[in-house]
C-alpha cells in the first residue's frame, strides 16, 4: 500500500451514491499509469500503453470476488455503450489458478471486454492490490484521472467519471444518445425499458 | 487538506491493509493412545465485519475454507466444519462463516505410532470479504502438539 501512496493512488473510496461524485485530478497533476504487458485469453501479449488515446477503465478483479461480480455487468454495459467513443474496459484477473478458471468465467458471464491475466509484478506496480475489486480510470494520455476505487463502487459514480473523460455530456446535450438512456436507467431503475 | 494529502496522511487507517482477517487460537495438546482416536477442535475467529467462504460455498468460483493436514504421526479420519450462515451479497446468497467457530478433526493413531511427543501440521486456506471488497486467498500454518501414549 505504501507503493500506492507513492503513486498517488490511494483514495480508498468506495461509495455508491451519486451525490459523492468525485472530481477528476487536474491535467497537470495527473500521474502516468504504470505500463505493463500481460497476456489475454488467446495468449496474445497486451500492453496497457496499446490503449493510449483511449479512456480506459482498468479493473483488477477475480472470479472468487463477490463484489467484483456486482460490477462486471456494469462494465459489460459501459463497454457496449462507450466503445465507439474511444473507451475500453480492461479487466485484469488476479486468479492464482489462471486461465483454467478465468476462461470458463468469461464464457459463462459473456464478458465483452478484454481480459488479461495479472501477476505479482503488476500487482506491485499498482500498490499491492490486497483488496478487490480495485479500479482505475485512465485518461487518453495514459494518466490516472481519478483516485482509484478500492472495493465496490457505484454505477453512477463510474458513469459520471467515464462521461467526464470521454465527453459524453456534450453528446447528450446534442440529442439522442443511448448514453442518456443508460444514465437514466442507473438513476431510475427500469427507465431504459 | 486535499484528498490526496488526506489519503496519504490517513493511509494506515483508511486503506485495506494486508493482514489476516482470520485467526486461529493456539491448538490444545491432543493426547491419544496407540490405536485410539481423539477429536481435536481448532478454534477459528473471523474479524468483525468480515466473512470467509464456508467449506461448501454455493458458487463454483468461490474459494472454500479448507483445513488440510500435511504431516505427523496421526491419521485424520474426518474433518467437520460448522453449519454455515447464509448471507446476501448483491443478489446472491452465500454460505459463509463469521465470528468464532470450531473445525473438528477426528484423529486416529496407528497402533505402530511411536509413543511420545510429536506434532500434527496442517494448513488452513481461506478467502475473506467484507460487504464491499474481497481479499486475496490466504493460508495459515497449523501445528497441533500431540502426545501418544
Amino acid at each position: 500500500m505504501a507503493a500506492a501512496a507513492g503513486l498517488g493512488l490511494c483514495s480508498c473510496s468506495s461509495t455508491s451514491s451519486a451525490a459523492n461524485t468525485r472530481s477528476a485530478a487536474n491535467q497537470a497533476g495527473r500521474k502516468a499509469a504504470p505500463d505493463f504487458t500481460l497476456t489475454d485469453s488467446t495468449g496474445k501479449p497486451v500492453k496497457l500503453s496499446d490503449f493510449k488515446g483511449k479512456v480506459v477503465l482498468l479493473n483488477f478483479w477475480a472470479t472468487w470476488c463477490g463484489p467484483c461480480q456486482i460490477e462486471i455487468p456494469w462494465f459489460i454495459e459501459f463497454e457496449q455503450e462507450f466503445k465507439s467513443r474511444g473507451f475500453e474496459v480492461v479487466g485484469v484477473s488476479m486468479d492464482d489458478d489462471g486461465w483454467k478458471v478465468v476462461k470458463p468465467y468469461i464464457t459463462e458471464h459473456k464478458l465483452n471486454y478484454r481480459i488479461l491475466l495479472g501477476d505479482e509484478t503488476v500487482s506491485q506496480l499498482y500498490g499491492g492490490l490486497d483488496a478487490l475489486p480495485t479500479t482505475f480510470l485512465i485518461d487518453r494520455d495514459g494518466k490516472f484521472a481519478f483516485s482509484p476505487h478500492i472495493g465496490l463502487a457505484g454505477k453512477n459514480e463510474y458513469l459520471s467519471e467515464i462521461q467526464s473523460l470521454i465527453g459524453t455530456k456534450q453528446s447528450v446535450e446534442n440529442g439522442t444518445r443511448r448514453g442518456l438512456r443508460i444514465l437514466a436507467a442507473a438513476v431510475v431503475p427500469g427507465a431504459a425499458e | 487538506m486535499g484528498r490526496a494529502a488526506a489519503c496519504v496522511y490517513w493511509l494506515p487507517l483508511l486503506c485495506p491493509a494486508q493482514q489476516n482477517k482470520l485467526a486461529v487460537r493456539p491448538p490444545q495438546m491432543v493426547s491419544i493412545k496407540q490405536g485410539g482416536t481423539a477429536v481435536e477442535s481448532l478454534r477459528v475467529e473471523v474479524l468483525d465485519g468480515f466473512h470467509v467462504n464456508s467449506d461448501k460455498p454455493k458458487d463454483e468460483f468461490l474459494i472454500p475454507l479448507r483445513l488440510t493436514w500435511m504431516g505427523g504421526p496421526l491419521e485424520a479420519k474426518s474433518i467437520s466444519y460448522p453449519k454455515p450462515e447464509e448471507v446476501k451479497v448483491g443478489g446472491d446468497l452465500l454460505n459463509v462463516f463469521t465470528g468464532a467457530f470450531d473445525i473438528k478433526t477426528e484423529f486416529h493413531s496407528p497402533s505402530t505410532a511411536p509413543v511420545g511427543s510429536a506434532a500434527m501440521t496442517g494448513k488452513l486456506r481461506y478467502q475473506a470479504c467484507n460487504s464491499s471488497m474481497c481479499f486475496r486467498p490466504a493460508t495459515i500454518d497449523i501445528k497441533v502438539p500431540v502426545t501418544i501414549e
